[in-house]
């Protein structure tokens, strides 16, 4: 009772968890589409995959653009005399920048559809790139020491992993193939496994953790972000379109579909709440 | 002391070297917000914004309560995380002296540094202010680094009416916060975080200075007073 304090902000907002989940599906994609040089099932995919991902980056490296509070300065990001290499968004920015630059140039490759060879290596060093995307976007969160939810090891696998599961939705509504839709289920049964042992283990980390964990734990359970964290992104999102996919309507195309467009939800409100929850509590200190 | 060190950044006990930081002497502290004026004119800081502020928390039970204050600013950590965390080095650490300070032309406004600063120092220049053209970046405490380098104390400093705030050179031990920080008991805010932080509280208790658990579910002063109320008549 009686107590004062400043009124802390967030610093950032829940437009950055839409970013996180663009560009998580964007790098994946560009990894389905790079995928068909080397397995047949992809090939119906390769373009349309590979034109998702463009307007995915698009989209996602204007959200974090306007994000800025000076956005022409971003340019300062990739200006090597100001570069500062301890800080992962100056990777990340240098990913993000590569990776828009080898997917214009494997776009242009595929829609001229002659030199196959530079395509395929296009590919391979796309594919490597967009794998830095979201490993930066982890480890943006991971290094912030003070951050409960935010500051462990678990969060650049975390997000490969959510890009992979959250990729595999989309194409699943782009598929033709018998093949290729097995293909995709498999994908989303494993990362959705992964992603479901490594909430499992946030959550312990979180709960058992300092006074501001704890209380980080109670704010994603039973608090504010609740429904979203639970309900939303382990529930709805995440179990139920698993078990969706282990039942025989699971190999159908409108299951599929079903715990693909769950999938998306819960894809999206894990990022969120994640992103919000390492900043709920520091906001009273 | 250099054992310490784990940084290269780090200024602790580095000969030649200064290392400036501020004692606050919360028994000293009246809550009288002179700092917070002193600070608001010398800056220029927008409404809504603060360079240092003091916030309070009632403590005690009646009738033996009392207000604690808890003077706030940039602890101008000797690892500074905001430092690693920008990317384009528009945060920097001063070699010698150890103050954290900002450029305001090379900022971009990720706000990565807000992020990672674990007492809430740092904020957003909106987009317009009266008497200065800089606005939406960064900013926050400097120490006073253009009065310090000038031979002054900083302006919150020079104002403290309870001489509750001693500013000096740590790695002078002949300066009076030396003195202060070697003789008697100092906290420092979040220690577990590891920035080693260059501002030093004498009276502070952590059970208050903490994240509390009652944040989860804050009443308000009316619940709480309906609820005295309901206890005490029922």
């Amino acid at each position: 009772m009686g107590d004062w304090n400043v009124f802390h902000l967030m610093p950032w907002s829940g437009a950055y968890a839409i970013y996180f989940f663009l560009i998580g599906i964007s790098a994946a994609m560009f990894f389905f589409s790079a995928l068909s040089w080397y397995r047949d099932e992809f090939v119906e995919v390769r373009r349309s995959a590979g034109y998702i991902s463009f307007v995915l980056l698009a989209i996602g490296g204007v959200l974090l653009i306007e994000d800025l509070s000076q956005p022409m300065r971003f340019l300062n990001m990739i200006n090597p005399a100001y570069l500062h290499f301890t800080s992962p968004l100056a990777w990340g920015s240098l990913c993000l920048v590569s990776f828009g630059l080898v997917s214009v140039a494997y776009l242009y490759t595929l829609q001229k559809g002659q030199d196959a060879g530079l395509g395929r290596k296009l590919a391979v060093f796309g594919a490597l790139l967009g794998l830095g995307l979201p490993i930066y976007t982890g480890f943006d969160l991971t290094v912030h020491q003070n951050r409960p939810v935010w500051n462990t090891p678990l969060m650049p696998v975390l997000f490969v992993a959510l890009s992979l599961l959250s990729a595999a939705a989309v194409a699943v509504f782009i598929a033709k193939g018998e093949k290729l839709r097995a293909m995709l289920r498999g994908i989303m049964l494993w990362s959705g496994g992964v992603v479901a042992a490594m909430l499992i283990s946030l959550l312990g980390t979180t709960a058992y953790g300092g006074s501001a964990s704890e209380l980080t734990f109670m704010f994603m359970t039973s608090g504010s972000l609740g429904f979203i964290f639970v309900g939303l992104g382990i529930v709805l999102g995440t179990v139920v379109p698993i078990g969706v996919l282990l039942t025989s309507a699971g190999r159908q195309q409108g299951g599929m579909m079903l715990a693909g467009a769950l999938l998306l939800v819960g894809g999206l409100a894990l990022r969120y709440s994640i992103l919000i929850g390492g900043q709920i509590v520091q906001t009273y200190f | 002391m250099s054992e310490l060190r784990i940084s290269s950044i780090e200024t602790r006990g580095v000969p030649g070297k200064k290392r400036y930081a501020m004692v606050i002497d919360l028994r000293r502290c009246i809550g009288c917000d002179a700092c917070m004026t002193a600070c608001k004119a010398e800056f220029d800081v927008p409404l809504g914004v603060f360079r240092t502020w003091v916030p309070y928390k009632v403590i005690g039970k009646y009738p033996t309560v009392r207000k604690m204050f808890l003077p706030r600013l940039c602890n101008h950590c000797d690892d500074p995380p905001c430092v690693r965390a920008c990317p384009v080095d528009a945060t920097y650490k001063v070699d010698d002296g150890g103050f954290v300070l900002q450029r305001y032309d090379r900022c971009i406004g990720c706000k990565a540094c807000m992020a990672s600063c674990p007492y809430n120092a740092r904020f957003m220049l909106p987009k317009h202010r009266t008497y200065t053209d800089i606005t939406r970046v960064v900013d926050k405490c400097t120490f006073c680094h253009h009065r310090v380098t000038q031979n002054l104390v900083p302006a919150c400093v020079q104002t403290c009416v309870g001489r509750s705030r001693i500013f000096g050179d740590l790695n002078d031990r002949t300066s009076e916060v030396s003195y202060l920080v070697s003789t008697l008991p100092t906290q420092v805010l979040r220690p577990e975080e590891g920035t080693k932080p260059h501002v030093f509280y004498i009276g502070a208790d952590r059970g208050h200075t903490e994240i509390g658990r009652k944040i989860y579910d804050p009443q308000s002063v009316v619940e709480l007073e309906r609820e005295t109320y309901l206890n005490k008549h029922s």
